[in-house]
């Protein structure tokens, strides 16, 4: 009796913690991989958190989402709260002509005020709401801003340091500078603004309960197409298999990252499944410090060793495709046709017999056991290890936890390692500066080549935007001549939805627009 | 006798909480990688990642970083989580509040089922029923939790259609006892298998010795029912071992719990310290292992006292 007792009285804390949010029927519930980061925009890092920031916020360009991935391969840019823009000849300024109509959530005025604030809070250690953190998380796309100049109440001038041609394809994307709004950072504070988030997206903040949902209600004031659902809920279930579990028992309507098995399953069952081609490589960076792995012979016969192809269909069940490009998919200068190496296990054998390793050698490769984005890191390694055995080359796996994996990924591999692997993309070709330009962080294998690094400067400062595309398409070249990473495959980043769910589009694109989704139960 | 033997027991609990708080504030140096640079991302420069570094003390030397820390706990501040950027005390009580729940809902499951299994493969002892139940209850016991997690959503959720799959509440619906019942049931079961094996074992065993011992023989010569001698009789004698093995078990649900809780989304401590983990959020499980300690170290008191209480040498 006295436990029943003792129940009762937790219960009843806790039912009153929660709180409860209003019933809807016109609701939809996304069952999402983890716990999503902060829902301030300019601090939250990852996929899974932009996804649910960018339908409270905007950014001043957007990418048009409306389109599945077959029907555009790279998600056109479309004006977002500027109306247009203009780029000066010499690539420095940038003029935003903004729309006059729009509103945050809490009634305040979108102007021009408000957008120098938001970049100010990023680039100006002196502002008032500098913020750290966010300049840290968004050094990409803001380190080369020089001012923010407010020209009339609807028009911002935003000053570069140098040119950059990547940046308007950057402000459209998941390391864009989302606009909140100042009044609402003000009053709640910097480290409080996260916890009732005010945009001028198709959805408003209504709700979070960590752990257990996050809730999304209609912003009926929209000046854009107004979203169809009333309320859209992101429930995190990091478990793979109860994720899986609650789309068949019909407590959420989609699921993000099926594991592989499940899908043709679910698919039988009645669930549709749908998916892209986003920015998204799984990949490995060759260690230059491995003497053997310096011989280009060495590097090429391991790329042509391994079966991309048939990892992409027999391992991964088809929700991955073969990687023939460093690049990453869905932009630009991507070239679907580019293809590195053909596998060809018997001429990798004669390169290792050219470069004097006629009976192979022995090296290590290191890998995460798990990760976000990372697929099923482990098996794909033995699948890989068992490939480079046919070709004589014996292969150690050693296998890390995700987190500490991250902390020492780029910092250099110790001689004995052959390469290690990643999985990582951009909608900008600017992600081949950071897996492979010589200074990057992010060159995890010491690659440096004088060729690449000036094919990339020229694509940075390129004022032409069909130039810049020749001179990143050049580096990619240059990269695969070099065989200086190998790209394994890249993610289909599939999602599973009840039938019922209609007009969700999954563009190629990491994250999505909901504004146009309906359920239709019967 | 029993007040010299509370306080002597409540005073032995400070070195032990204190070696914990040790022990949990040097964890963090044994977590690989850099916090700071993880807040600020892999693209932050050296100069920012230094600042931060400084602004939260991770530059100070071991003994004055734990020295503030422990000032601060003694005050009941924990921090502030490093991703969330919130107090983590107010954030992690509610939770911890969660995994008690769900504790409490194991505890319940592992009383009624194991007791009442072992009843009656003690009244059926050596039949098959005895045979069948022993050993599912056995087998339950020694699945791996998250093997028996998902067969039970799978068969409870979808094949029946019984009862939710996971989470806390219907996140439509909102809080409700009824939703968070039907949430409880399938994660208490999971998480109570392991003592309800053990304690339907030891319900078996005790009772079948008890029922041969010639007090209970002469009652039933005497023409006392069966009901009464097992109800009154039988059951009164094997109480106090119960209740003993029933109090160590409180410490294994509350560990199994904290499991259990990552497979079924439950919103509990556990599941926060999984994810603060892979968040590297620091300060979230410094408090959130803390807190389970301090759980740990009550529950065996008050599980000390309660049969201290029960033993009459100490009583007088």
């Amino acid at each position: 009796m006295s436990i029943l007792a003792i129940i009762l009285m937790l219960v009843g804390c806790s039912t009153d913690q929660i709180g409860s949010s209003p019933q809807s029927d016109n609701s939809l519930i996304i069952g999402i991989e983890s716990e999503a980061d902060v829902l301030d925009p300019h601090r939250a890092g990852g996929w899974v958190t932009f996804r649910i920031n960018s339908q409270i916020h905007e950014s001043l360009v957007m990418e048009d989402l409306s389109a599945s991935a077959k029907n555009s391969p790279v998600p056109p840019i479309k004006p977002g709260l500027a109306e247009s823009w203009e780029i000066s000849d010499d690539g420095l300024t940038y003029t935003f002509h903004l729309r006059k109509d729009v509103k945050f959530h809490d009634g305040t005025d979108f102007n021009s005020e408000a957008v120098k604030f938001n970049f100010q809070r990023l680039i100006d250690p002196s502002f008032e709401f500098y913020d750290e953190r966010g300049a840290g998380n968004l050094t990409n796309t803001v380190s080369k801003i020089k001012e923010i100049k407010t020209v009339d109440e609807h028009t911002i001038e935003i000053l570069l340091s140098e040119p950059f041609s990547p940046f308007i394809r950057m402000l459209s994307g998941s390391s864009t500078v989302l606009m909140l709004s100042p009044d609402a950072l003000k009053k709640a504070g910097t480290d409080q603004y996260a916890e009732n988030p005010v945009g001028t997206g198709p959805f408003k903040f209504a709700e979070r309960v960590r752990g257990q949902k996050i809730v999304l209600s209609r912003n009926e004031e929209y000046w854009g197409d107004k979203a169809k659902l009333d309320q859209v809920i992101f429930r995190p279930i990091p478990e793979d298999s109860a994720r899986v579990l609650a789309l068949e028992a019909g407590e959420v309507d989609i699921i993000a990252v099926p594991p592989p098995d499940s899908v043709a399953r679910l698919e039988q069952n009645g669930f549709k499944v749908d998916s892209g081609n986003p920015p998204h490589v799984w990949f490995l960076s060759f260690n230059f410090n491995n003497p053997h792995i310096q011989d280009v012979r060495v590097r090429q016969a391991i790329i042509m060793a391994i079966d991309r192809e048939g990892m992409a269909k027999d391992l991964l069940k088809g929700t991955a495709t073969a990687a023939y490009s460093a690049q990453s998919p869905a932009n630009e200068a991507f070239d679907p046709n580019f293809i590195d190496y053909e596998y060809n296990p018997e001429r990798a054998k004669e390169l290792l017999k050219e470069a004097g390793y006629e009976n192979g050698f022995e090296m290590i490769f290191q890998t995460s056991v798990d990760g976000s984005g990372q697929l099923v890191p482990v098996p794909m390694a033995e699948w890989i290890q068992q490939d480079l055995a046919k070709i004589g080359i014996t292969v150690k796996l050693e296998t890390f936890e995700w987190i500490s994996y991250l902390g020492m990924w780029a910092a250099g591999m110790a001689e004995n390692v052959g390469f290690n692997q990643m999985s990582w993309g951009m909608s900008t070709p600017y992600y081949l500066y950071n897996i492979a330009f010589s200074d990057s962080f992010a060159n995890a294998g010491r690659y440096k080549s004088e060729a690449f690094d000036q094919a990339v400067l020229n694509a940075i400062a390129a004022t032409d935007e069909a130039k810049a595309i020749t001179y990143w398409q050049e580096a990619n070249k240059i990269v695969a001549d070099d065989a200086a990473l190998v790209p394994i495959v890249n993610d289909k980043a599939p999602y599973v939805f009840a039938s019922y769910v209609e007009g969700f589009v999954v563009p190629n694109e990491e994250w999505y627009d909901l504004t146009q989704v309906t359920v239709n139960k019967k | 006798m029993i007040f010299s033997y509370l306080i002597k027991r409540i005073l032995y609990i400070i070195p032990i909480l204190l070696g914990v708080s040790i022990l949990v504030f040097s964890m963090v140096f044994f977590i690989p990688g850099d916090p700071a640079r993880m807040m600020l991302g892999q693209s932050a420069t050296e100069e920012a990642v230094h600042l931060l570094r400084e602004e939260l003390g991770f530059n100070d030397p071991f003994i004055i970083q734990y020295g503030a820390w422990l000032v601060d706990l003694l005050k009941g501040d924990l921090g502030t989580s490093i991703t969330m950027r919130i107090p983590v005390t107010d954030y992690l009580l509610p939770k911890l509040m969660n995994t008690l729940i769900l504790t409490a809902g194991g505890l319940v499951i592992c009383i009624i089922g194991g007791v009442g299994i072992g009843l009656i493969a003690a009244l059926r002892k050596y039949t098959w029923v005895d045979r069948i139940i022993m050993f599912l209850a056995q087998f339950g016991a020694n699945m791996p939790s998250f093997w028996l997690a998902i067969t039970l959503m799978w068969l409870f959720s979808i094949k029946l259609g019984w009862l939710p799959t996971s989470g806390m509440y219907d996140v439509r619906g909102g809080a409700t006892f009824v939703s968070l019942i039907e949430h409880l049931i399938l994660p208490a079961f999971a998480t109570a298998t392991v003592s309800l094996a053990v304690l339907a074992r030891l319900t078996r065993s005790s009772l079948i010795d008890v029922l041969n011992t010639e007090y209970i023989k002469t009652f039933r010569a005497n023409g006392i029912s069966e009901s009464k001698i097992i109800g009154k009789h039988a059951f009164r004698n094997i109480l106090p071992s119960l209740i003993n093995m029933t109090g160590l078990q409180v410490g294994a649900l509350l560990g199994g719990a904290l499991f259990v809780e990552v497979v079924f989304s439950w919103p509990g401590i556990g599941s926060q310290i999984y994810a603060s983990i892979t968040s590297k959020d620091i300060p979230m499980v410094q408090a959130g292992v803390l807190f389970i300690a301090i759980c740990f170290v009550l529950i065996n008191l008050i599980n000390d006292l309660f049969i201290a209480s029960l033993n009459p040498r100490l009583k007088n």
